[in-house]
């Protein structure tokens, strides 16, 4: 896969567009779901939009007892098969970084899914402080390992 | 790939891949309630029979679970036959017979034309539909902790000699995957009970919300290698610190910058 | 004592028929489950210690052997003497010293102890004239009752395991195979599948590792064949299934028996136990290469686990639950390897098959049915005991010319046959020839051989109860359509004997059978409605006594029969003192009266009574 998900968190400004893009990319039932990326405040007017970092030895993914993580190694992002996911709850407590969580609107568990290839959240960024974007393999940074 | 005639219509199939999976590719619905993805078919509710046929049988037809039949070249199904239908009608009214209470039976009794059983109604009636979801999925994670206990009519869901049962992690994966939800579990004070075993809960180190049981955050850490550390705190104050973390990092490097 | 070669063996053999023939006497005493019931082990003993003592020439305690099952359980406990055949009925143990001092010393029969034919009213000396014996081919009981099952030499000097010698030594696997199809043995457990088909179909798996298992649970109430042929010649089936490791490839078999056979398991241990000392099982067999065990694996009282797929589990260790067999399990059987499930008599048929060849054996029976049939005559019949027939032989010959017909003077009303997986046949049904099809498609079946004849004091209604009861109880609970569809038969059953059911039930009845015949993950499920459907077929007028009319013309659903005392009665007050619920009053030498209010029905004063004053109504 050679599109990363990049975020320059020092171009946030903490408008929630993401957030809203998100909910509504995943709506089911005509109910929008909770939202798989998170702008957080660190410091007054400071945000930083908090989602899952895909990453490449994924303790979520490890946690699944049932194999219902796994990586598409087109977008790059660690899915979630609902129709394996028995709702234990073991990711959520395992990703380190919280980006596993429960829908309680819908009664599942989320997290990105980098939209099949195609981020909302993304396209709607206005600062592009979010990007998803083609980068040379070679000079790709370490993704997080966890 | 083969191919397989579907109500009628041609279609492909990978060769010995389930007749299940094959119909609701094309869209068809039928019931399977003891069918889930993340465990092995095992066609005990017996709603997902459909009818199959061969052009060398001249007529003779069989019916099977689609679950556990796989695709060969040139099989002829047909899911929604009258005879079939018959099949799926009786077998909800027997359920309703023997779980009154379950909405989910309800509701698919009342989709194919069952409003009441017409049977003697079970006394002390659990509304389990004994379709082994709870233990095939305790045996995929590792613990068999339940299973099926007595023989016929008797049988039961339980736990070894109807104790606590000691490979028990609370991790409710039997209570979530029950499609009638009929496994009591309760969460309360920090503590969990389910099989009338109470787990102690971790709570998050920074706001107190329960995270998982002691229990299942060990299995997690010695047999699927999640660092301790990474149970200490709840999902909401991980995706803060991150934040924070992020935060501080910016910070610095604005200020190396100036 | 290893016997590694050919030459080895047949030296052997004429060794021990040599030792047998120095034998002037042989005295059997059949200690088969009737005889045993009956304490023939007591006459055994008595036998030994009498001939011990007495020191006659040529008659030692070595010519006193036990045997399996001779046949005639309704004559029990029985003796044979050899060479002439004598056979002595209803032995006692007070009987056995007359035995030694007339019969063996002074070559004089004792006419008492001899069974007389009803018809001819002569006594008949030897056994082989007396037609519950004559109209009989005995080819997988050749053995019961004739050789002591503990001994192996007695079993190679019969002849035994010269047919493994032939296939092991001048037969490849594809040759064995090949005689088993010609010969159109077909699964005598009941299913009737060609063995020789099955047998290919195994080889023809790719594996390293195939099991061969023998089905020893006969389930069936009322059968007791396999069990004869497990305790009475337990060689034969480890030749059967020897045989059967050299045409597929196997190195392990095993021999499941049900909970319920402790001798059978002692019988089989002690035969392996001998044929691991002589070379016949373990490594290099005969000298010819091959490398076969079997283990004895004993079930947990479940009727369930002799279907095939329930048995492997169990055999594995894990809970007898079938699984549906789109796979077969000569593909994926035990463990997940390819196996060969065949019965105990299909086993003990084999040795037959490659001495005499497919073709003899072709030649017997009929021509889809080939070959003989294990029975076990039980109910309401005059010989009840173990017999083996030609396939092809009518019900009528089998209940009449060898049950000798129906005790007590009552009339013939059905005959059960192939377990709680069978059904009931009427009177105008007893000229069909009994084999794997006819009775099938009468509504019946052949089965595993069951076969209980009922008179005109059976409620079929009642019987179909009694067998959905078992099932209900039997059933392993995994699929619905059996678990709750044969629960709610019964319960529909229950409430017709008790007149409470109306014709919409039995409508309903007729519906839910199809679903559970159709529906049903196994074969428990798949033939458990049979005792109702053929029951309601032959015998619908009675079902609907019971609904219409609340009565029981067989007079034994308790609910709908009155208990009456006519003018036979002497006023003994025997059915006074025995009646648990003091429903009957009367006094000394004046008819008795039955309170039909407070009566129970239990049947109490009708056993007591010897005037025959009792009706039931």
């Amino acid at each position: 896969m050679n599109y990363r998900f990049v975020v320059n968190p020092s171009l946030c400004t903490g408008c929630r567009t993401c957030e809203l893009a998100c909910a509504f990319y995943h709506t089911k039932n005509k109910k929008p779901g909770r939202s798989r990326i998170y702008p957080i405040a660190h410091a007054p007017d400071k945000f930083v939009p908090v989602t899952c970092l895909q990453c490449d030895d994924a303790a979520c993914a490890r946690s699944c007892c049932f194999d219902a993580l796994k990586r598409n190694e087109i977008t790059g992002a660690i899915e979630l098969n609902l129709e394996k996911c028995v709702k234990c709850r073991a990711c959520v407590a395992a990703c380190p970084f919280g980006c596993a969580l429960i829908d309680e609107v819908h009664d599942e568990i989320i997290k990105c899914d980098l939209c099949g290839g195609n981020p909302a959240c993304a396209a709607f960024c206005p600062t592009k402080a979010l990007e998803y974007k083609k980068i040379e393999v070679k000079a790709a940074p370490a993704r997080q390992t966890a | 790939m083969i191919d397989i005639q579907l109500n009628g219509k041609m279609v492909k199939a990978e060769e010995g891949e389930m007749l299940l999976s094959i119909i609701r590719r094309e869209g068809i619905d039928i019931p399977a309630l003891c069918d889930h993805e993340a465990i092995e078919p095992c066609g005990a509710c017996r709603l997902c029979m459909v009818e199959i046929t061969r052009k060398e049988w001249e007529g003779w037809k069989k019916h099977v679970t689609s679950c556990l039949y796989p695709a060969e070249d040139g099989l002829i199904v047909n899911t929604h036959t009258e005879q079939v239908m018959e099949i799926r009608r009786t077998i909800l009214d027997l359920y309703l017979a023997r779980c009154p209470n379950s909405k989910v039976i309800q509701k698919l009794a009342e989709e194919h034309g069952v409003v009441k059983t017409s049977f003697e109604k079970i006394p002390d009636a659990d509304n389990c539909i004994m379709c082994y979801a709870c233990t095939r999925i305790c045996e995929v994670l590792g613990r068999s902790a339940i299973s099926a206990v007595y023989r016929g009519h008797d049988k039961v869901i339980a736990p070894p000699f109807g104790e606590e049962p000691p490979d028990c992690i609370g991790c409710l994966s039997c209570a979530m995957i029950c499609p009638t939800d009929v496994i009591p579990w309760q969460d309360e004070n920090g503590v969990r009970t389910i099989w009338k075993k109470k787990f102690d809960m971790i709570a998050c180190e920074k706001c107190g919300k329960e995270i998982i049981t002691r229990d299942f955050a060990d299995y997690l850490i010695s047999s699927r290698n999640i660092p301790e550390d990474y149970f200490k705190i709840c999902d909401d104050c991980k995706r803060i610190d991150l934040a924070n973390k992020m935060g501080s990092i910016i910070l610095q490097a604005e200020e190396a910058a100036l | 004592m290893r016997v590694d070669s050919v030459e080895k063996l047949d030296r052997l053999r004429d060794d021990y028929r040599k030792a047998i023939d120095t034998q002037k006497k042989r005295i059997a005493v059949c200690l088969g489950p009737g005889c045993l019931a009956m304490g023939s082990d007591v006459i055994l003993k008595e036998f030994k210690k009498v001939l011990a003592d007495k020191k006659i020439k040529d008659v030692t305690v070595e010519s006193v052997k036990k045997t399996g099952c001779h046949g005639f359980c309704a004559r029990g406990p029985l003796v044979v003497i050899e060479p002439e055949g004598i056979f002595y009925t209803r032995v006692k143990k007070n009987h056995v010293a007359d035995i030694v001092e007339k019969t063996l010393i002074n070559g004089e029969i004792i006419s008492k102890l001899l069974y007389i034919d009803p018809q001819s009213k002569k006594q008949i000396t030897d056994y082989r004239e007396i037609p519950f014996y004559s109209h009989q081919q005995r080819i997988s009981l050749r053995n019961v009752g004739q050789i002591d099952p503990d001994s192996i030499g007695d079993y190679i000097s019969s002849g035994g395991y010269s047919a493994m010698a032939k296939a092991l030594t001048s037969m490849t696997s594809q040759e064995v195979i090949d005689e088993v199809t010609k010969s159109g043995l077909r699964g005598r457990g009941g299913a009737g599948f060609p063995t020789g088909r099955k047998w290919e179909t195994c080889a023809g798996v790719e594996s390293d590792t195939r099991y061969v298992i023998c089905n020893g649970d006969e389930g069936d109430p009322g059968a007791f064949m396999d069990r004869c042929i497990m305790e009475g010649d337990p060689h034969s089936v480890l030749e059967g299934m020897i045989i059967c490791a050299h045409a597929i490839g196997s190195r392990q078999g095993y021999i499941y028996v049900r909970e319920e056979y402790p001798l059978a398991v002692i019988n089989l241990q002690t035969a392996i136990d001998a044929a691991r000392e002589y070379g016949f099982l373990g490594e290099n067999i005969l000298g010819t290469g091959l490398n076969f065990d079997i283990k004895i694996s004993r079930g947990g009282g479940a009727f369930v686990c002799g279907e095939s797929s329930a048995l492997m589990k169990s055999v594995a260790g894990e809970v007898g639950e079938p699984r549906a067999k789109y796979i077969r399990s000569v593909v994926k059987g035990l463990r997940d390897q390819p196996t060969v499930l065949n019965n105990v008599e299909s086993f003990a048929t084999v040795p037959v098959i490659l001495n005499k060849g497919g073709e003899w054996f072709a030649s017997v029976g009929t021509k889809k049915s080939t070959g003989t049939k294990a029975f076990s005559l039980a109910g309401k019949i005059n010989n009840t005991g173990l017999i083996e027939v030609p396939m092809g032989v009518t019900l009528r010959e089998i209940i009449y010319d060898i049950g000798d017909g129906i005790p007590k003077g009552r009339k013939f009303k059905a005959v059960q046959t192939g377990g709680p997986s069978g059904g009931c046949l009427p009177e105008d049904k007893l000229d069909l020839p009994v084999d794997f099809d006819t009775l099938t498609e009468a509504g019946s079946m052949m089965g595993s051989g069951g076969m209980v004849i009922m008179d005109d004091r059976t409620c079929m209604v009642e019987v179909a109860r009694y067998f959905l009861e078992f099932l209900v109880f039997e059933s392993c609970g995994k699929c619905v359509p059996c678990r709750e569809g044969l629960y709610q038969l019964y319960r529909l059953c229950t409430k017709i004997c008790e007149g409470e059911a109306t014709e919409d039930d039995l409508e309903s009845m007729e519906r839910l059978s199809k679903t559970i015949q159709i529906g049903s993950l196994c074969g428990l499920g798949q033939s458990g409605p049979n005792p109702f459907i053929s029951t309601v077929k032959y015998f619908r007028d009675e079902y609907l006594a019971h609904i219409r009319d609340k009565k029981c013309p067989g007079g034994v659903c308790r609910k709908l029969i009155t208990y009456r005392i006519n003018d036979k009665c002497t006023g003994c007050l025997a059915c006074l003192d025995v009646c648990p619920v003091d429903a009957i009053t009367g006094k000394k030498k004046e008819i008795h009266v039955i309170n039909t209010e407070i009566c129970d029905r239990c049947g109490a004063c009708y056993a007591v009574c010897t005037f025959d004053a009792i009706d039931i109504e």
